[in-house]
């Protein structure tokens, strides 16, 4: 069959499925930061709400509260999800990382025990990689779990675990073999963030919520059944994790294609009009979700068609993280003094402020886009030696 | 919704990949840029010339019912990037692409444009001069040539009875020709709504396979960058081992990698050979404009690049680099150019005020009463 870019029936009566089912629950006034305890409980009742329309985890099987949806189904749902101004997914790093290696590498018994409660909302997860002297260079990390009778005895320091102060679980990348070295020797164990000898301290963000934290382990007994797959296979189980990120699901297209539309908008604004190079910015900010968008529908289509996605992930990566940055930057330059005001201060300017409040926000978070999910740099050595073909310097 | 490339349309691709990887090797093009007249540059080319009009690709944008292979654009689009990836000389797309389809259009309204079809679809000697284009291709393989200003009316002349002046682009495989019409050179005049419709068409398919050829063309000179700097050893060892060199070519790859789904689904926007209503044209004529401005800025940083990558022989004469490097800087000034194709899509997101977003990957309505 030749390239067919127009949905099928079956797929319009999908998006309208969605589209109905959204305007009627989406909460009417945006809920508060994920990053507060408030907003945590709230975007958790959203995940429960989601899961009880069985739009929690759509591309999942259906025993695990999913709807098997494809990956275009998926690009609609996210489209018509964005399109609602549908709240954040707290349990994100659960749902499009944890849930995908799990169901790749989980034995039958960890997928009963962790699925259905991650897909509920009923366990937040975080991811527990990086530590103080392992960022870029994860397989440097140093935080040993040994395997003593049925527990292994954790003790470490790991850091930037996103969502970490008020979740539930995490998934985390220990050396399992302390005489190891580099990749080797490394292990994937999950752990209830509660759990004796582990303690969560929130990090500050530049947006003054914690919405990281750093987590230290001192003796900390985890079950050996909190093992996925082997010992010693830690490297290549979180590889494939980090495929998951970069790659589709991490960010969909639409959320870009969303901001370049509330960009527009802005940009065409009777009294923001005029400024020449912010205007040929806009353009250039739709032309390039809209690239965006495309790419994954080609991207969607050919791993539909049993294809596989590998280091052309990282092209991805850098390009959504960079965009999303530019179209931010713009608007803030086109706010000009105003965006600097923040807060919830009410009365006339009350709607206007939340605007700009959230154009400030989300200013401050595209600057972490470069550097979360792996640095832009490792990004492009990824491209230049995988994609490429060059030279590991 | 499907937006992957069928077996047929790989493998028509990788067939003209395998001959031009053949007959159009650097070497080969050197050859014929270096040729000191008319008949060296003709001997150059012929084994070429002859291997690709046995492909017999020239008639694919004609529809079956007047003798074509009735294929479509997207068809072709992958054919394109392979005329690029090799900066074939030939004009074998803007003909198969372009001009053929334009003149089988007006052979349906036309008799005289009839009998000029029926001798172009045997040796291909039809040829489009855009009023914003600086002359001919390829001329002298030519008989006949359609003139248009995206009015009403379009005028099919005989090049031979015309005024012809050899001109020389930047792209020494570019063969250029000035023409002017004369009182006998007038074969036909074209005029109404359909003219319109064809030539708008006809410009739709023109942009988007400019852009599909400076894709190829971007490509070819991100693998020359690569393996050059596989190869160059500086400070004991190969220079492509720096981050500052990797850096700059996986953003050229980044380029390459966006503008690509561009340029395809451009492709899918403008084959519809329907009336089309106001809204399908400001689809296509939407999607056109952004593909020939991804790709123009694809391979724009793909030759700042891969001559920077190269250091100094980069700049030299010897490197066969410069024949991709100038073909794309010809390609991306035609049509518009990237500041025409960028210019319309700024106007229809700043000022016409075409809706987007998330659910508009594929429709891009105008709002009632525009």
């Amino acid at each position: 069959m030749p390239i067919d870019l127009n949905y099928s029936e079956s797929q319009r009566a999908l998006r309208r499925e969605i589209r109905e089912w959204l305007q009627v629950h989406v909460p009417k006034k945006p809920l508060p930061s994920y990053d507060t305890a408030e907003g945590f409980a709230a975007h958790r009742e959203w995940e429960r709400t989601l899961y009880s329309g069985r739009w929690s985890m759509v591309t999942w099987p259906v025993e695990y509260g999913g709807r098997a949806l494809d990956l275009i189904e998926w690009l609609i749902f996210e489209e018509e999800y964005y399109r609602a101004d549908a709240p954040g997914r707290v349990n994100q790093n659960g749902v499009f990382l944890f849930g995908p290696t799990l169901m790749e590498y989980g034995t039958p018994e960890q997928r009963a025990r962790f699925l259905p409660r991650l897909a509920s909302g009923e366990d937040i997860w975080a991811q527990v990689w990086s530590e103080p002297q392992a960022g870029s260079d994860l397989a440097a990390l140093r935080t040993t779990a040994v395997r003593g009778g049925d527990h292994y005895v954790v003790n470490g320091h790991k850091i930037w675990s996103t969502r970490a102060v008020f979740a539930d679980w995490g998934f985390g990348l220990f050396r399992t073999d302390p005489t190891s070295e580099r990749h080797r020797g490394l292990s994937y164990i999950v752990f209830p963030l509660d759990l004796p000898g582990v303690q969560v301290r929130g990090i500050p963000q530049l947006d003054g919520e914690s919405g990281f934290a750093e987590i230290f382990f001192e003796n900390a007994r985890i079950p050996v059944e909190n093992l996925v797959g082997a010992e010693g296979q830690g490297w290549s189980i979180a590889m494939a994790t980090a495929g998951f990120e970069r790659g589709l699901m991490l960010r969909s297209p639409a959320r870009f294609q969303r901001t370049a539309q509330r960009l527009l908008s802005l940009a065409c604004r009777a009294e923001l009009r005029g400024d020449p190079s912010i205007e040929a910015t806009v353009t250039q900010c739709w032309m390039d979700a809209q690239a965006y968008a495309l790419s994954t529908y080609m991207t969607a289509s050919r791993l539909i068609a049993g294809g596989s996605i590998g280091a052309e992930a990282s092209l991805n990566k850098v390009f959504w993280s960079e965009l999303d940055l530019t179209m931010h930057r713009a608007a803030i330059q086109l706010l000009t003094a105003r965006a600097e005001l923040r807060g919830s201060v009410t009365g006339d300017d009350a709607s206007e402020l939340e605007e700009v409040t959230r154009w400030l926000d989300g200013f401050m978070f595209s600057l972490a886009g470069p550097i979360y999910a792996g640095a832009n740099e490792i990004q492009r050595n990824i491209i230049a030696e995988r994609v490429l073909g060059m030279p590991k310097g | 919704m499907r937006f992957t490339f069928d077996e047929d349309q790989l493998l028509a691709a990788q067939s003209l990949r395998d001959l031009l990887d053949d007959h159009c090797t650097g070497a080969d093009l050197r050859r014929a840029a270096e040729a000191a007249d008319g008949d060296e540059y003709r001997l150059a080319c012929s084994t070429r010339r002859q291997r690709l009009s046995e492909l017999g690709l020239a008639t694919a944008l004609v529809s079956e019912a007047q003798g074509g292979l009735g294929l479509k654009l997207t068809d072709i689009v992958l054919l394109a990037e392979e005329a690029g990836r090799a900066a074939l000389p030939e004009p074998l797309i803007e003909t198969l692409g372009v001009a053929l389809p334009l003149l089988a259009e007006l052979a349906a309204s036309d008799e005289r444009a009839r009998a000029a079809f029926a001798a172009a679809m045997v040796d291909e000697s039809v040829r489009v001069l855009w009023s914003d284009s600086s002359g001919i291709l390829d001329a002298d393989h030519a008989r006949f040539v359609v003139l248009g200003e995206g009015t009403q009316s379009l005028e099919l002349h005989d090049i031979h009875a015309g005024e012809s002046t050899a001109i020389k682009s930047v792209d020494p495989l570019r063969r250029l020709t000035r023409w002017q019409s004369s009182n006998g050179s007038l074969i036909a005049v074209i005029n109404g709504a359909e003219a319109e419709r064809a030539w708008q068409l006809a410009r739709a398919r023109a942009r988007v396979l400019a852009a599909g050829q400076l894709l190829g063309l971007a490509e070819r000179m991100t693998s020359l960058a690569v393996a050059y700097a596989l190869d160059r050893k500086q400070f004991g060892k190969a220079i492509g081992v720096n981050q500052a060199v990797k850096h700059q070519l996986a953003n050229v790859q980044i380029k390459i990698e966006f503008a690509r789904p561009v340029i395809y689904a451009a492709a899918a926007a403008a084959e519809s050979t329907l009336v089309m209503d106001k809204a399908m044209r400001v689809q296509r004529d939407v999607r056109v404009a952004h593909a020939f401005v991804a790709a123009c800025d694809a391979s724009d940083l793909a030759a700042r690049t891969a001559i920077q990558v190269h250091g100094a022989m980069g700049y030299s004469w010897e490197l066969d680099l410069q024949f991709y490097a100038k073909r794309a800087w010809a390609l991306a000034g035609l049509h518009g150019g990237r500041s025409g194709c960028f210019r319309v899509l700024h106007e229809m997101l700043m000022t016409a005020g075409i809706e987007v977003g998330p659910d508009r990957v594929f429709d891009n309505p105008m709002p009632e009463g525009a």
